[in-house]
């Protein structure tokens, strides 16, 4: 059930309309067996392997609090889950992105569904639990219902037990949060599918085919990978946020215009913002407080910590860790120039200093993202090794237009360029389109050009799945 | 009212040297969002140089809820036994 299919679509409706006219206190329980009913669609085993590991987290957290030996027995565990799914993921499918390929290879993220994420949350509830910080659940439900919640259990956001637990039982349906849901519902299936899956044939096309492109070919192919994950992890995150509120829970908010940083540090605080915050709160910070006399090397080794983990988290393969790499040596750097560039931001202009900031940290991504997107070492070689060799293309139709707008046909050349113009125009007016999709009040206007858009421009045909599902 | 002066004195001295910035100047409200420099890569060692300056220590708890200079001015005034 991929968030922009039609039977989630009807899944959501659905489940809408019975909580709100469930009474109060029945509304948990049902949201439970929503949330387990989506798990257990896709396959009975991670249903199984979520209920059990679940399960001894519970009773973990009974007698966790100051008991050491407990504690690391709880995250290890937790942390097998998250690597032993990882690795069968890794394994048995191997990663793979391929346009045609991607909406029948169901096998390899039914593996991982939901268990990185969810294995993230225990650890939390763990933590919060042996300091002293949380008191344990005595509701086996509600602790399912805060690792399991349908809406954020395939790819986040990840909520600490003190941002979800309290809302477990609260009465916060109103009819403005239901416009307000369904608003940023619709902005997520804009993202989804108007943006992102209009990108993916050309980011395909340049990452996919093994082709010997010019390096200006490479470098927008790059470009667009970046803006596609962002439209796509984003969607994806406004329609988790519109459903749950539409169900009576407010989630994290993921993204703060993460392509409008000008530092990579900046970037990582608006880019799968409660994915690094939980990252920092128990990984980096504990780490560094304790190597805190160490002074910069603390931070160093802060760093180098908290992005292998990250990156194999993210999977286990050289391709994740180059890509952790990546943002390893851009953070020393930064770490290393701040005062540099702190005296750099003030002269000529402040202005000038963001949009060069900006513009040197998007393409900094984006070559990480190489990594990233390729699913195998030769072929993120291959994409660097075109990105530095011929770099103007030759015929500018031929080795520049056809391989970005795939097919060929003036009609693919004219629809590559509306997408782009989409993703363009969207980067540009983000902040008013998120204040108009957050806007209490009924807008007639913002929901008729949505649903116009999505049914006009947006791709139908090959259900592109949200790529962070496989995390 | 000396003592406090003091502290905040000694204080702003630490900040001048760890975000290496002569004339950077802090009250009791000010927080990370004011000063560029001061993030989660810097944060811990500003602490390890506050510690070293008033010789004390914080605990991991105390330095995860210090959101403004105000904070951090009265844990070392506890620490220190002023208050």
């Amino acid at each position: 059930m991929i968030f922009n299919s039609l039977i989630f679509l009807c899944f959501v409706v659905v489940t809408v309309i019975i909580n709100h006219l469930l009474p109060q206190r029945f509304r948990s329980v049902f949201l439970l067996f929503c949330s387990l009913s989506f798990i257990g669609y896709y396959n009975l085993e991670s249903l199984v392997a979520v209920l059990v590991f679940s399960l001894f987290t519970f009773y973990i957290s009974r007698n966790v609090r100051g008991n050491r030996v407990l504690y690391v027995a709880g995250i290890l565990l937790n942390a097998y889950a998250v690597i032993m799914f990882n690795y069968f993921f890794a394994t048995r499918e191997g990663f793979d992105f391929s346009y045609t390929a991607i909406s029948f290879n169901i096998n390899s993220f039914i593996i991982a569904l939901g268990l990185s994420f969810y294995a993230l949350q225990n650890i939390a509830y763990l933590t919060e639990v042996y300091f002293g910080r949380w008191q344990p659940e005595i509701s086996y439900k509600n602790l399912l219902l805060y690792n399991s919640f349908f809406p954020k259990v395939a790819s986040g956001p990840v909520m600490l037990p003190r941002e979800f637990m309290p809302q477990i039982d609260r009465n916060a349906i109103t009819q403005e949060r239901l416009i307000t849901g369904f608003n940023r519902f619709l902005l997520g299936l804009f993202k989804k599918m108007v943006i992102a899956d209009r990108l993916a044939p050309a980011v395909h096309s340049v990452f996919d085919f093994g082709d010997a492109n010019c390096g200006l070919t490479t470098l927008a192919g790059a470009y667009l990978f970046t803006i596609q994950l962002y439209f796509d992890f984003s969607g994806y995150t406004d329609m988790a946020l519109g459903i749950a509120k539409m169900l009576g829970y407010d989630l994290k908010e993921n993204f703060n215009l993460p392509l409008r940083a000008s530092s990579v540090s900046e970037f990582w605080r608006r880019w799968h913002i409660s994915l690094i915050s939980w990252f920092t709160a128990y990984v980096y910070y504990p780490l560094v407080y304790r190597l805190r006399s160490y002074k910069k090397a603390a931070a160093v080794l802060g760093i180098l910590a908290t992005f292998l983990i990250s990156g194999i988290w993210h999977g286990i393969g050289i391709t994740f860790f180059l890509w952790a790499f990546c943002h390893i040596v851009y953070l020393i750097f930064e770490l290393f120039t701040k005062r540099l560039r702190s005296g750099l931001s003030e002269k000529p202009s402040y202005l000038f200093y963001r949009l060069a900031g900006i513009f040197i940290v998007f393409n900094a991504v984006s070559f990480s993202n190489i990594f990233f997107r390729s699913g195998s070492l030769s072929s993120a070689s291959l994409m660097i090794r075109n990105l530095f060799s011929g770099f103007l293309p030759a015929s500018w139709l031929r080795d520049f237009v056809a391989p970005l707008a795939v097919g060929g046909h003036q009609v693919d050349e004219f629809n590559f360029y509306i997408s782009i113009f989409m993703a363009a125009g969207f980067l540009l007016f983000e902040k008013t389109i998120n204040r108009l999709a957050n806007s209490e009040a009924f807008s007639f206007y913002y929901t008729t050009a949505c649903v116009l858009l999505i049914f006009l421009l947006g791709i139908f045909s090959n259900g592109e799945r949200f790529i962070y599902m496989q995390f | 009212m000396k003592e406090h002066m003091n502290t905040s004195e000694r204080l702003q001295q630490v900040f001048r040297k760890v975000f290496q910035k002569g004339d950077l100047l802090i009250s009791p409200s000010t927080t990370a969002k004011d000063i560029r420099m001061w993030d989660s890569l810097t944060h811990l060692e500003l602490i390890a140089a506050v510690e070293e300056e008033f010789g004390i220590k914080f605990s991991f708890s105390e330095v995860m809820q210090f959101n403004a200079v105000g904070d951090m001015l009265l844990a070392i005034s506890r620490k220190s036994g002023e208050i």
